[in-house]
C-alpha cells in the first residue's frame, strides 16, 4: 500500500519505470475483474489496457488519504465496467432471451473456447458463465467479495454504496448464482 | 437455554442473512436460530448447502495469468512506444533479415554467380592477387578464358566426329561377312557330272575381301592415328590401331 504511494508519487514527477512497476504489480488482479464481469478474454484484455489508461491520466487526483491505491484502482475498473456494460447491453438482448432456455445457455458455456475451457476447469467455466447471467450489480458485489477477496468496507468504497446494500448484494448475487448454476445442472461440489 | 431469546427465524430472514451467516458475521444467538431453522426446513436447507458450496468454489477459483503481451500494450499505450523497443529495430532491424531463408537463398545465389564469374574471369583462388581484379585484367582474362572454352568445344565436337566416323565405318566392316560357310551349301543337291563337292567355291573370294577390308582400316587406322595426333587424343588412335586388325597382327 505505502510502496504503491510511493510509486504514485515517483510517476507524477514523471519517473516511468515507476509506472511500469506500478502496471506490473497491478496488471494481473484488474485482468482477472475484467475476465469476471465480461467472461470474454479479449474485451477483458481491451478493458485492462482503458483502465491503465484511465488511472494514468487520472493518477493527479489520487489521494492516498482517501484509501489505498489498489481500491481506487478497483473503483475506476469498476465504473469502466459499468460503462461497458452500458455499451454493450443491446449486444446482449440475445442473453435475456437464453435466460428463458436454460439448455441453450448450457450449449453456450460449453462452447468456449478450449483453450479457457483447460484454463477454468469445467467447474470454474460454469461458474463462469454463470457469473455473467447475474445482473452487473449483484455480478460486481460477487467478484469483489469472493473473487478478489475484498473486505466490505473495500467494497464499500469501491462501489460508493452504504455497507447494508453491499451485503444485501453480495447476499443476493450469491444466491442468485446458485440458483442460475442449479438451472444450469451444475453442482457446486 | 444460555438466557438468549429463543429465535424461531422464518426463510426470508434466513435467506436475507445467509452471507452473513456463511461469511462468520453472525452472533451466536442468531447463528444458531439460522442453523435451527435450515435444518428443519426442507427450502432453506439445500438453499444453504448449495450457496455454501458455491462459495467454497468461488475462494477456489485460481486467478487466471495475465496474457503475455498485456503489460507491454499497457505500457506502449500510456508511455507510448518505448525507446528500447523502438530504438533497437533502428540500429539492428536489418540484421533480422539475415535469419530469413530467402536472404540465405539469395546470398547463396549471388555468391555462386561471383564465383562463376571471377573463375571465367581467370580469377587464381589459389594466389589471389590484387592485379587480376583490374577490369583490364578481368577483360583479358575473360578473352582468354572465351577462346580456350571455344577452342575446346570444338576440339571435343572434333573428336566425337572422328568417333562417330570410325564407328560407322566399322559398323559397315562387320556387317560385311568374313566366311560364307555358313550361307554356302557344304553340298549341292544335284552335283554337276565329273565335279568333287568337297571344295568352297566362294572361299578364295572371301578371303581377298577381308584382305581387301583389313587392308581399308590399317589406312584408315594410319589416317585417324594422325588426325587424332593432331586433335590430342591418342588414347583414341591407339584404340583404333589395336582394333583396326580384328585382332590379327598388324603388320
Amino acid at each position: 500500500m505505502e510502496q504503491d504511494a510511493q510509486l504514485v508519487q515517483q510517476c507524477l514527477q514523471g519517473d516511468g519505470s515507476a509506472w511500469e512497476e506500478l502496471v506490473r504489480r497491478h496488471t494481473r488482479r484488474i485482468f482477472n475483474i475484467c475476465y469476471r464481469f465480461t467472461g470474454n478474454r479479449t474485451e477483458a484484455e481491451d478493458l485492462s489496457q482503458d483502465v491503465f489508461l484511465r488511472v494514468y491520466r487520472t493518477l493527479a487526483s489520487y489521494r492516498s488519504a482517501h484509501g489505498g491505491f489498489a481500491t481506487w484502482m478497483t473503483s475506476v475498473t469498476r465504473n469502466l465496467l459499468i460503462d461497458h456494460y452500458r455499451r454493450t447491453r443491446r449486444d446482449r438482448i440475445t442473453d435475456s432471451l437464453d435466460d428463458a432456455m436454460p439448455v441453450v445457455e448450457n450449449k453456450q458455456s460449453s462452447a468456449r473456447r478450449p483453450d479457457e475451457l483447460a484454463l477454468l476447469g469445467e467447474l470454474s467455466s460454469q461458474i463462469q458463465a454463470g457469473l455473467t447471467k447475474l445482473s452487473p450489480e449483484l455480478r460486481e458485489a460477487v467478484i469483489l467479495r469472493d473473487l478478489q477477496q475484498l473486505e466490505y468496507g473495500e467494497i464499500q468504497q469501491v462501489l460508493s454504496v452504504p455497507e447494508g446494500t453491499v451485503k444485501s448484494r453480495i447476499n443476493r448475487g450469491r444466491i442468485e448464482l446458485a440458483r442460475i448454476l442449479q438451472q444450469m445442472g451444475v453442482r457446486p461440489s | 437455554m444460555n438466557g438468549e431469546p429463543n429465535m424461531n427465524w422464518t426463510c426470508e430472514q434466513t435467506e436475507s442473512q445467509l452471507s452473513d451467516y456463511l461469511d462468520g458475521l453472525l452472533q451466536p444467538a442468531e447463528r444458531a436460530a439460522l442453523e435451527a431453522h435450515a435444518e428443519s426446513c426442507a427450502r432453506c436447507a439445500p438453499l444453504l448447502a448449495s450457496v455454501s458450496a458455491l462459495v467454497g468454489n468461488l475462494h477456489g477459483m485460481e486467478m487466471l495469468d495475465t496474457p503475455p503481451r498485456l503489460v507491454y500494450a499497457i505500457l506502449d499505450k500510456t508511455l507510448g512506444p518505448r525507446e528500447t523497443a523502438v530504438a533497437a529495430p533502428g540500429f539492428f532491424g536489418w540484421l533480422r533479415g539475415i535469419g530469413m531463408p530467402r536472404f540465405a537463398y539469395g546470398a547463396i545465389s549471388l555468391s555462386a554467380t561471383f564465383l562463376v564469374i571471377a573463375s571465367a574471369s581467370g580469377f587464381s583462388w589459389r594466389h589471389p592477387k590484387l592485379a587480376d581484379l583490374q577490369p583490364a585484367a578481368i577483360a583479358r582474362n575473360a578473352d582468354r578464358q572465351a577462346h580456350l572454352a571455344f577452342a575446346r568445344s570444338a576440339k571435343f565436337v572434333s573428336d566425337l566426329r572422328v568417333v562417330y566416323e570410325i564407328q560407322t565405318r566399322l559398323r559397315q566392316d562387320n556387317e560385311i561377312p568374313t566366311s560364307n560357310e555358313d550361307t554356302v551349301p557344304t553340298t549341292t543337291p544335284n552335283p554337276a557330272p565329273g565335279r568333287t563337292d568337297s571344295g568352297k567355291p566362294g572361299a578364295p573370294n572371301q578371303q581377298n575381301r577381308a584382305t581387301a577390308v583389313d587392308r581399308n582400316l590399317q589406312v584408315l587406322a594410319t589416317t585417324i592415328t594422325s588426325r587424332a595426333s593432331l586433335a590430342g587424343v591418342p588414347r583414341i588412335a591407339s584404340a583404333l590401331c589395336l582394333g583396326s586388325g580384328n585382332g590379327r597382327k598388324n603388320p
